[in-house]
């Protein structure tokens, strides 16, 4: 386990902790690094996790693949739904759930249909998103975008397209908002959670090779930095072992 | 073909009618029909299972001004039949190719040439369902706190009767025609899905007022009874069924060939340029795959011919 951890390795070994035995959860479109959390939770702490809520269960794909909506990734899988089951799953809500977007904001939402300019009139036309409902209907969710730059987190989303906390307590139980919602932003840099009384984001910890002031300048608003803030607890060599030989034996996450 | 044979009484004996149809005769179908009402609904999910033989018929036939649906997500067709000028409003909640943005939907969208409504997948499935069920809507109680809803045009906010909480209902969704592409039909039009995922295909079937099916073989009607349970869409709801080798490409048919992404890159590497300003790529790519080919032969030899579709075939095999 010599070779140097990457970013998403880091990020898949964040995620992978916080998943709970027995619990129902489900990866979304951008799956490549919550497919693997999934994978690896449930190799070292998780057995009884179920993948279910996107048409089918618990999936043992050969190798990661960018998206599980490919029947090459779900290579074999216990069983196969279809959109009429998807619409109970999402009234029922998961377990958990994963979320990216063009913008991320400080209290958590998530834009993916425009940047500038207005829905039908926009400077750049996102791809929408299918599902909305995950996000509030399940216990909790993650973010995890892949790119953390000035760019994609910004102070206020143009287009709320999943609501995280929205301007923050008073705002989400306006709306009927009555789950925890995003509990980690986990990205190449870092960990961000939310202040639990403004529910704005803070800055948790930093990935190895990154300081505070890094994540700092590559984030468009305040991440409430007070103190030293802690390291990211890098892998262990159990993690990587079962990640890099078990999970992602073609090295996806390293490429 | 059907011969109608003497029965006891010397009587001819009526006989059943083969929904077997061509391509070309497929696509006529549907743009009639689409000139009644310009609905139409793709089965299918992102680069699976996808019609695209009939999208790219439906296209050489000639139709522009459709709405149109699918399942919840979509990327390569609807950003052709785009490119194609044939769209004017998108019903589709996620378009996207997955690994990088639909270049022909951004480019009309930005410019103000096509609408594409802000929606979500609740909103097209259970639309499709109250079409489905003949139920006048379909309650939703899971959408709070998204812009989505101050913009999606096929919600209504109501009373629940029972509860007195406020939550959605999505009138039906009755798309003129769908195309839907399955691994395996018989000559009575009974779908056999083979793939592991079935997607929206069996409710948009029962959603639609017609239902055109590509099929990536005929099989004998034997292996229908066979195995009924098999059978995904019951001929009752397909009007017409078409065998096209390849019918899905470049999306998947699984387990017969897979997805080919190089094809869905360099097109899409094509859509990017012309948003840039040149569409001389993106038009020789039209005329090359959709208006020039006359068959589905030759649509096989434009894109590469056996050799490429076999490697397409020994990944899907062998994963």
């Amino acid at each position: 386990m010599n070779s140097a951890v990457s970013p998403l390795e880091q990020m898949v070994v964040v995620l992978a902790r916080d998943l709970a035995d027995g619990e129902l959860g489900a990866a979304g479109a951008a799956a490549l690094v919550p497919m693997a959390a999934i994978a690896l939770a449930r190799e070292l702490h998780a057995p009884n996790l179920t993948v279910g809520g996107e048409m089918f269960f618990n999936p043992e794909p050969g190798r990661l693949y960018p998206s599980m909506l490919d029947d090459r990734a779900l290579g074999r899988c216990e069983a196969a739904e279809t959109f009429i089951e998807l619409f109970g799953h999402s009234h029922h809500g998961l377990g958990f759930f994963f979320h990216s977007g063009l913008q991320h904001d400080a209290f958590g939402n998530i834009n993916l249909h425009h940047v500038g300019g207005t829905l039908h009139a926009p400077k750049m036309r996102g791809p929408g998103a299918a599902n909305l409902s995950y996000c509030h209907t399940s216990s909790r969710f993650y973010i995890c975008p892949t790119v953390h730059s000035a760019r994609n987190f910004v102070e206020k989303v143009d287009f709320i397209t999943i609501p995280g906390h929205l301007s923050g307590p008073a705002a989400k139980r306006d709306a009927g908002l009555v789950n925890e919602g995003p509990r980690l932003v986990v990205t190449p840099r870092a960990v961000m959670d939310f202040d639990k009384t403004t529910l704005r984001m803070r800055l948790k910890s930093v990935h190895a090779g990154n300081t505070p002031e890094d994540v700092q300048r590559h984030t468009g608003f305040d991440l409430a930095i007070r103190g030293d803030v802690p390291r990211t607890r890098p892998p262990t060599d159990a993690e990587l072992r079962v990640l890099r030989e078990r999970i992602d034996p073609s090295g996806a996450l390293r490429a | 073909m059907e011969v109608a044979s003497p029965t006891m009484d010397g009587q001819a004996k009526p006989t059943r009618c083969s929904k077997v149809t061509s391509l070309q005769d497929a696509a006529r179908l549907a743009r009639g029909a689409l000139e009644e009402r310009p609905e139409l609904c793709l089965g299918g999910l992102f680069k699976q299972g996808r019609p695209v033989a009939l999208v790219r018929g439906l296209l050489a036939a000639g139709a522009d001004g459709l709405h149109v649906y699918s399942s919840p997500g979509a990327g390569y067709d609807i950003d052709l039949m785009i490119a194609a000028g044939a769209v004017a409003q998108v019903f589709i909640p996620g378009v996207t190719l997955e690994n990088r943005l639909c270049p022909n939907f951004r480019r009309a969208v930005e410019a103000g040439q096509v609408t594409a409504h802000a929606l979500d997948a609740l909103t097209v499935v259970g639309g499709l369902m109250a079409s489905a069920h003949g139920v006048p809507f379909q309650p939703i109680d899971a959408l709070r706190g998204s812009d989505v809803l101050k913009h999606n045009p096929l919600l209504r906010e109501i009373d629940c009767p029972f509860s007195g909480r406020h939550i959605h209902a999505v009138g039906p969704i009755r798309p003129r025609v769908t195309f839907l592409h399955a691994q395996e039909a018989d000559r009575w039009g009974n779908l056999r899905h083979l793939s592991t995922m079935v997607y929206a295909d069996q409710l948009m079937a029962r959603a639609s007022d017609m239902v055109i099916a590509s099929v990536d073989r005929i099989v004998p009607e034997e292996v229908v009874l066979d195995d009924p349970s098999r059978v995904t869409v019951p001929s009752h709801y397909v009007d017409a069924v078409v065998e096209v080798p390849f019918g899905a490409h470049p999306t998947a048919s699984f387990p017969n060939y897979a997805m080919d992404e190089e094809h869905i890159d360099a097109y899409a590497d094509l859509g990017d340029a012309a948003r840039a300003g040149d569409a001389a790529g993106l038009n020789a790519y039209i005329a090359r795959h959709v208006t020039g080919p006359e068959s589905q032969g030759d649509y096989i030899e434009a894109v590469g011919g056996s050799a490429h579709f076999a490697r397409l075939e020994a990944e899907a095999r062998n994963g």
